[in-house]
């Protein structure tokens, strides 16, 4: 018995040798792969650190589309975010004037608006924008 | 014979390919929870890029120690434990972009960091949990090696760090953390902190932490000083780097930082206490 395990031992000392020398070539190319990923995020989200975040959230808002839809209008909005720190809770306000009056407001809420981002979102009005002048407001945004 | 067979799992491709099946199944199980919260898909585009790039570059030296320690190959020399590290996290980071795509939370039209930060962030828990298949689902193939690295002061801490900032990690971006410092008295602080204490106490007593020759050997006072209060002041620091990551802390006056930090220093005790279990 004791034999037999010191056979095992002198045997796996040798192929310790050799496979140490020899690497699974998916294990290289794991690992290689996990290199890589590693400091492509690592450099990436530092790249933007140092260049391009901070600051204030810079959100406007514009108008895509409008349609009738089930007996009111539908108003698409994208709102954008050019500025370098994402805002949250982020109100857009649309109004419809004529000469100078405001005839209806509606408003929505975008959860979040992040950096360098668009959202896109909806505005109803019971009357056609179309006959009017919409204007969009960012109202204001909380820090998350 | 055993070690010879153990050796060639890094050294043989079919045994690496079934070791790296087992690693994404890892991935999915023990990063889901987070994949499917909602604050962890924010975080991944607000949370200040220094603080993420960070973490992230904490997270390799965290997998190599866990490769010494348990990877998912019996690993023998630092360089075999550096290939199962980097292995383990492009598995990670491979199955949270799969994974965090297939649930829409990532689509090509979102612009590029932030698609990059979500997945960072996710692939933390994921190349984790990777790392930490070979234990969970994998057979024990060598008792005696691992216990004698584990034996040692030093290991046993490190341990403890991982099992905290894992299991922490799972609560940590949540806005629950937060809310339930709001609601807590001083007293039911003091009451969780005392609680959190006493059980790292009790697990560290039952599991014998160091190695039963030691342990019988150590007094109450040692064993409570040695480990019980080092463990829970590292959960402490875990649950604090965790919440500072999160920018979790900000604006909070100094009580309701320490009532937070004491409501995440609860899980991640847990973590601590139970470290030996899940690594």
């Amino acid at each position: 018995m004791a034999i037999a395990d010191h056979r095992d031992d002198e045997e796996g000392q040798d192929q310790d040798r050799e496979s140490s020398a020899a690497l699974s070539w998916l294990a290289r190319a794991m690992s290689l792969l996990g290199l890589c990923l590693f400091l492509g995020a690592v450099g990436v989200l530092g790249y933007e650190g140092l260049f391009r975040s901070g600051g204030d959230p810079v959100i406007r808002a514009r108008v895509e589309t409008v349609a009738a839809m089930g007996g009111q209008w539908h108003a698409r909005i994208t709102a954008f975010n050019t500025g370098g720190t994402t805002g949250a809770q982020v109100t857009v306000e649309g109004i419809l004037m004529r000469d100078g009056q405001m005839v209806e407001r509606s408003y929505t809420v975008f959860d979040y608006v992040p950096a360098g981002s668009e959202q896109d979102g909806g505005l109803f009005f019971t009357r056609d924008p179309g006959q009017y002048e919409l204007r969009l407001r960012v109202l204001g945004y909380a820090e998350p | 014979m055993e070690i010879t067979r153990q050796r060639a799992l890094l050294h043989n491709d079919a045994d690496f390919a079934r070791a790296l099946a087992r690693a994404a199944a890892g991935a999915i199980i023990f990063a889901l929870p987070l994949m499917m919260t909602m604050e962890m898909w924010e975080l991944g585009f607000y949370i200040d890029r220094f603080r993420l790039a960070l973490f992230l570059a904490l997270t390799v030296p965290l997998l190599f120690g866990l490769s010494y320690f348990s990877g998912f190959e019996e690993t023998f020399s630092w360089q075999d434990d550096l290939t199962d590290a980097l292995a383990a996290f492009a598995v990670g980071f491979i199955v949270s972009a799969l994974m965090l795509g297939l649930l829409g939370i990532i689509t090509p039209d979102q612009p590029f960091t932030q698609i990059v930060g979500k997945i960072a962030l996710q692939s933390v828990p994921a190349s984790i949990g990777a790392m930490l298949a070979r234990k969970q689902l994998g057979q024990d193939d060598n008792p005696r090696q691992e216990q004698r690295q584990r034996s040692s002061y030093a290991g046993e801490l490190f341990l403890m760090m991982a099992g905290a900032l894992f299991v922490g990690f799972n609560v940590a971006p949540t806005e629950e953390m937060v809310l339930i410092a709001y609601k807590m008295t001083p007293w039911h602080t003091l009451a969780l902190a005392c609680l959190s204490v006493a059980m790292l106490h009790v697990f560290v007593y039952q599991l014998g932490f160091q190695g039963q020759e030691n342990a019988g050997n150590l007094g109450f006072r040692s064993l409570f000083m040695q480990f019980t209060l080092a463990g829970y002041g590292i959960a402490l620091l875990i649950g604090t780097y965790l919440l500072w990551t999160f920018e979790r802390t900000v604006g909070l006056s100094a009580m309701e930082m320490v009532t937070v930090i004491v409501v995440l220093g609860f899980p991640c005790t847990l973590g601590a206490a139970t470290a030996r279990l899940i690594v």
